[in-house]
């Protein structure tokens, strides 16, 4: 494979972790702008225990999803009676906020004589994981798409248990939920916060595989775009939201001959897939035909 | 002196703010829908008539005029793609994400007419004046009275003409409207279409008290009146208003005790803090109170 294609094969991968999280608090029936907070605070949070402690990278990996766990359930906690916009609002100003207050943080250190750390809106240079331990752009497409198909699997095994149909059901309506006997809350609180997590090992390996960082990664754009993944993708499957990545930053690098004109074209072109798949490709109701295909029995 | 000096800098800036507010408040407040593409639709409605101006030089008041027109017309576009064809409640998070679409596209088209990233907007009446020591921009206080009179118009416009009395109507119960005989389509058509009048004529008066366009100018419109909206609170025409002032007030007094980089950080902060204690805004909690009532009877 040419290094362009591996270079945006490992993005798609990349930017599928987020996607799924946003995947994950859909489903609970909320709408996030904040996710690109967890992927940031992922990939800082790797980058500090990385450099600063030298920490080993499978632990810096889990103490930074513990991080990005914690906070989310501090945020679903915090924002426990609030839906639609409100919610949404709350974690976009959530999201601003660690942004913006990263531009402030200035902790510049120098290691093995180049300058490194925490500093500013010129971001955090220098985790050089990959390079230590010569991987070359192959090898982490690997691990990435390793790291990918443990989750997918995972999130395959968790619909097929009660926890995930009872978190449809509160998607889809809170007093159908109650009246069955399903309290919404806590499932609202553990999907946000598990989406969390999930963004912000998303985030871990996108700052190995950048080896920089800076707080402009992470701004609205990213959460808006990780949102429109998943709703072109469809709610269906776990499936999904990983083919709306591929049909966005695939479709976008397949029509660069048109660069110019590209975003024109794509804008248009989602607009027109939502009217003809307003539940996204991959539908709920797609899904259970899918389902009674290969294990012969619907939801 | 100096803090009253600060505060009229900002309430004169959050009346920007306040219109911009408004519009996003009659869009939501009828459509209970967020258009994420209104900024981009005045970024683009002002660098189209810019263009315009650079081939046909119509002047400053055919700058303003055709930026009125382009923007309901581009508006009435957003509303036809993105948020007719949606219904329902799950309606509501695609018609977010097509909008979010179409202002990526809106901006490409925006950055074509735009090559060299910015360009100077024509500015009017540049002098200003001191009221003893308070120092006073003309165009400024021009952007409070003009934001003044819109706000009056707006009301009138929602409270004593027919159109508006539909336009609650849909607002307050659209089925309802719709067999008591409401061409709601039109009806929500007639919004966008209003909303993107006003959101131009708050546009053209931020732009040429700043001066210029930058591409920036989008994504800022979009942020800071879903900001000053959610700080009123949510579909109160009053509240909007008064977000807005707030929101300028906030930040003029940041800017000037704690230093620039520290306004959006408190902004959000404000918001966050707003939200998670009373969750309808400034004015609008008696709202929230009764759409949750809606949304929780049997």
């Amino acid at each position: 494979m040419s290094l362009y294609l591996i270079t945006v094969l490992t993005n798609i991968c990349l930017f599928s972790f987020i996607a799924l999280s946003a995947y994950l608090i859909l489903i609970v029936g909320e709408v996030s702008f904040g996710q690109q907070a967890f992927f940031g605070i992922g990939a800082y949070s790797l980058a500090i225990f990385f450099v600063y402690f030298d920490f080993s990278i499978i632990s810096s990996i889990f103490f930074g999803m513990l991080i990005c766990f914690c906070l989310a359930l501090f945020l679903s906690l915090l924002t426990i009676k609030l839906s639609g916009l409100y919610f949404a609002m709350a974690t976009l100003a959530f999201a601003e906020v660690f942004r913006l207050s990263m531009n402030l943080v200035r902790f510049p250190i120098e290691k093995e004589g180049r300058a490194t750390g925490l500093n500013g809106p010129e971001g955090f240079e220098n985790i050089r994981w990959i390079f230590e331990n010569n991987i070359d752009p192959l090898g982490f497409f690997y691990i990435t798409l390793i790291t990918l198909t443990i989750l997918v699997i995972s999130l395959f095994i968790l619909e097929r248990s009660f926890i995930m149909k009872n978190a449809r059901i509160v998607g889809k309506d809170i007093i159908l939920a109650q009246s069955l006997g399903i309290r919404p809350r806590p499932y609202r609180v553990f999907f946000i916060g598990t989406a969390g997590a999930i963004s912000g090992l998303g985030g871990a390996l996108f700052a190995l595989a950048n080896t920089y960082i800076e707080p402009a990664m992470f701004g609205m754009m990213l959460g808006v775009h990780s949102l429109a993944y998943t709703i072109i993708g469809g709610l269906g499957l776990p499936i999904g939201p990983l083919l709306g990545v591929f049909i966005d930053i695939g479709l976008l690098e397949s029509i660069r001959f048109l660069s110019e004109y590209r975003m024109i074209i794509f804008g248009g072109l989602v607009a027109i897939i939502l009217i003809f798949y307003p539940e996204g490709i991959i539908s709920p109701r797609i899904a259970s035909r899918i389902k009674r295909l290969f294990f012969n029995k619907g939801l | 002196m100096e803090f009253l000096q600060t505060c009229i800098d900002g309430l004169l800036f959050g009346s920007a703010y306040s219109l911009l507010a408004l519009s996003f408040s009659l869009l939501f407040g009828v459509m209970k829908r967020i258009n994420l593409a209104f900024g981009s639709t005045l970024l683009l409605s002002a660098v189209f008539s810019l263009w315009i101006d650079s081939l046909f030089s119509i002047g400053i008041f055919g700058i303003f005029f055709l930026m009125i027109a382009s923007s309901a017309l581009i508006n009435i576009y957003v509303e036809k793609l993105c948020f007719y064809p949606h219904s329902g409640k799950y309606g509501a998070t695609v018609s977010m994400i097509s909008s979010f679409a179409i202002w990526m596209q809106l901006d490409e088209m925006s950055s074509f007419l735009l090559p060299d990233r910015t360009a100077s907007f024509p500015s009017f009446l540049p002098d200003s004046f001191f009221l003893k020591d308070l120092f006073i921009r003309i165009d400024q206080l021009f952007l409070f009275l003009i934001a003044v009179f819109m706000t009056s118009i707006f009301f009138y416009v929602l409270y004593k003409t027919n159109y508006g009395l539909l336009l609650r109507g849909v607002s307050f119960d659209g089925e309802l409207a719709k067999k008591l005989g409401v061409n709601s389509g039109k009806i929500s058509s007639f919004a966008f279409a209003f909303s993107g009048i006003f959101g131009a004529i708050a546009a053209f008066l931020i732009l040429s008290t700043e001066s210029q366009v930058t591409p920036f100018f989008g994504f800022w419109c979009t942020l800071k009146g879903l900001v000053a909206m959610m700080l009123g609170g949510i579909g109160s025409l009053p509240g909007a208003i008064i977000g807005g002032l707030f929101l300028g007030l906030v930040e003029s007094n940041v800017i000037n005790y704690l230093g620039a980089e520290y306004r959006d950080i408190c902004t959000y902060l404000i918001l966050l803090f707003i939200l998670v204690v009373k969750p309808g805004g400034i004015m609008g909690s008696a709202l929230l109170r009764d759409e949750r009532a809606a949304s929780e009877r049997i």
